[in-house]
């Protein structure tokens, strides 16, 4: 295993045992998940036409987006706020590397949304949850889960950089989850938001997920979706690379890498 | 070579004041600022807070960039070179912050080597020979937040050593430890001294740098206003003794009195609730003691000796600071 991927593995599996106590984190995967697909339960599933694993596919990614939302936009200024900081940055790794891998560890645990989705329709509802395409499935969560993390890694950078923005961002969890289609076809929204949603790495990951779970056909073949899914993930990773180097460059100037 | 060059570094920060109006403010951490260290050496670096010794560390382990002037570790620019300079060092800042609270002592230091990339199949035997040269090998599997001041000081040591660095930036490493705890730590920086390692240490305990270095730079203002070893420094105040008045309700304008008096040169107070030990540096010994007393007055006074100067009064001299 090469250097990256190590520090990659050692930070993820570093920060799923630290989200694991943090209340913050548990809202965001669990609880707030837990009382969308609920709602939504209750909304759709006497319709003639309900789909349950559409409620699944939906609540697992609203978990996910959420813990990719706010962990992305605060992960720098989190590490500053413990004094950690100084210690990434001062070591001979890339802090891009090293963030990376604190991310994928949030990610990694926030993916237990997809499980408590299945519970609450399965388990909760009685619903019957059948899946199209299961390998098809399975390979979308998967492209999708990397797609959100680019999406964090682009979200850090940005949060130090447009602090004012970050702390705003807040109003960016709802929004998206709308845009994105996780629980609405976004053909229920104005015809002027569809080029925003097309933009958004999680819209072509609700997609992808929707498409194999339902085994409905949409406008663009599946492969298709899955090559913009990792094609916006990839931008989204490639444009943080100057950001970070940005974030740093500032931080030796300004001398605000900590707080003290 | 040196080990360690910092040549006429400059360095300011701005910072902006004003909630409506704002304007940049400008703060000079450190002004014009030569030093080296060589190879093997323990070289000490005291100052009043806000003297600039953090920044120094700082521009040395590549966290800041100098505003004028180049810095060098091993003949490497800190600015150009920061991956090798990075892979050389390592550094401690005093404090109970910079560890992941909710893991393992351990997991932190697994962490950090990988970082620092070090061989996969030597860190856990790394890990264990640090955690047990730093006294935490009974408690390497407990959470941090769990470890007391002193341990997590620890702690930082052993992240500090993990991949071995050649030059060690030590940031007033036994601020906050208990006495016992503060030797073992000032024998473990000796132990790494005849290793051969460079060690930058910064401290406010005189004693200690008098003990540790072999060379100490005193920083002020974000200068350096006076070097060399120990017994130069000293040298500075070889013509004055101590006079030591311990009073018990001192008023406020006594420091002043004294200052005033023909021979004092420096006055220094350490206020210790109701008790309060004035420093007097003079030039004439006991023959001052009846001219302080007599300014002294009705104040009830503890103990009164004389001693003869040391590191520390020396310190209090050439950085002039007089509470």
């Amino acid at each position: 295993m090469t250097h990256a991927l190590r520090v990659l593995r050692t930070g993820a599996l570093l920060e799923a045992r630290n989200v694991i106590t943090s209340n913050f984190m548990l809202f965001c995967v669990f609880v707030q998940p837990f009382f969308i697909g609920v709602t939504v339960m209750f909304m759709l599933r006497h319709r003639p036409d309900f789909d349950p694993v559409y409620v699944v596919v939906g609540t697992a990614l609203s978990g996910i987006w959420s813990a990719v939302l706010f962990e992305g936009n605060w992960i720098i200024g989190g590490e500053r706020r413990v004094g950690t900081l100084e210690l990434l940055v001062a070591s001979p790794t890339p802090l891009l590397l090293a963030i990376g891998g604190r991310l994928a560890g949030s990610m990694g645990f926030s993916v237990s949304s997809v499980a408590l989705a299945y519970v609450i329709v399965a388990w909760l509802f009685g619903a019957p949850i059948r899946l199209a395409d299961a390998p098809g499935f399975a390979l979308s969560t998967l492209l999708a889960v990397f797609a959100l993390w680019c999406t964090g890694m682009l979200l850090a950078p940005l949060g130090v950089l447009a602090r004012t923005i970050s702390r705003f961002v807040v109003i960016l969890e709802y929004p998206v989850y709308a845009l994105s289609g996780f629980l609405f076809p976004i053909l229920l929204l104005p015809g002027w938001t569809n080029p925003i949603s097309l933009a958004l790495p999680p819209f072509w990951a609700a997609q992808a997920m929707h498409m194999t779970s339902s085994g409905e056909a949409w406008a663009l073949p599946l492969a298709a979706v899955w090559a913009i899914l990792l094609g916006t993930g990839l931008t989204a990773l490639l444009i943080s690379v100057p950001l970070f180097s940005a974030v740093l460059r500032r931080a030796r100037v300004a001398g605000t890498l900590s707080l003290t | 070579m040196q080990a360690i060059e910092l040549d006429h570094v400059r360095r300011i920060f701005r910072t902006s004041i004003g909630t409506l109006r704002r304007h940049t403010k400008e703060v000079v951490a450190l002004d014009d600022v030569s030093l080296d260290v060589a190879a093997g050496e323990l070289f000490g670096l005291i100052g009043p807070n806000g003297a600039g010794k953090t920044t120094t560390v700082k521009i040395l382990t590549t966290l800041l960039i100098p505003t004028d002037g180049r810095a060098t570790v091993l003949g490497h620019d800190v600015v150009a070179d920061t991956r090798f300079v990075r892979r050389n060092v390592g550094f401690l800042f005093g404090g109970e912050r910079g560890l992941y609270f909710r893991v393992s002592g351990r997991a932190n230091l697994e962490y950090f080597a990988e970082l620092y990339a070090l061989p996969p199949r030597g860190i856990a035997k790394r890990v264990d020979e640090l955690l047990a040269l730093v006294g935490l090998s009974d408690r390497g599997a407990e959470r941090v937040e769990g470890y007391s001041r002193g341990m997590k000081q620890r702690l930082h040591l052993a992240r500090t050593l993990l991949h071995d660095p050649p030059v060690l930036f030590l940031d007033e490493p036994t601020i906050g430890l208990d006495p016992i705890g503060a030797r073992d730590l000032r024998e473990t920086i000796e132990r790494l001294r005849e290793r051969g390692k460079t060690i930058v240490l910064t401290t406010h305990y005189m004693f200690e740098a008098d003990a540790l270095c072999g060379r100490i730079a005193v920083i002020s203002g974000g200068r350096i206003v006076a070097g060399g070893t120990p017994a130069e420094l000293k040298r500075h105040v070889r013509d004055l003794s101590v006079v030591e008045l311990e009073l018990f309700g001192a008023p406020d304008d006594l420091t002043s009195r004294l200052r005033a008096i023909d021979g004092v040169d420096s006055v220094v107070v350490e206020r210790r609730e109701l008790r309060q030990v004035f420093r007097v540096q003079t030039a004439d010994g006991e023959r001052a003691v009846p001219r302080l007393l007599g300014v002294v007055g009705q104040v009830d006074v503890g103990r009164v000796s004389v001693r003869e100067a040391t590191l520390e009064d020396a310190y209090v001299r050439l950085v002039g600071r007089v509470e």
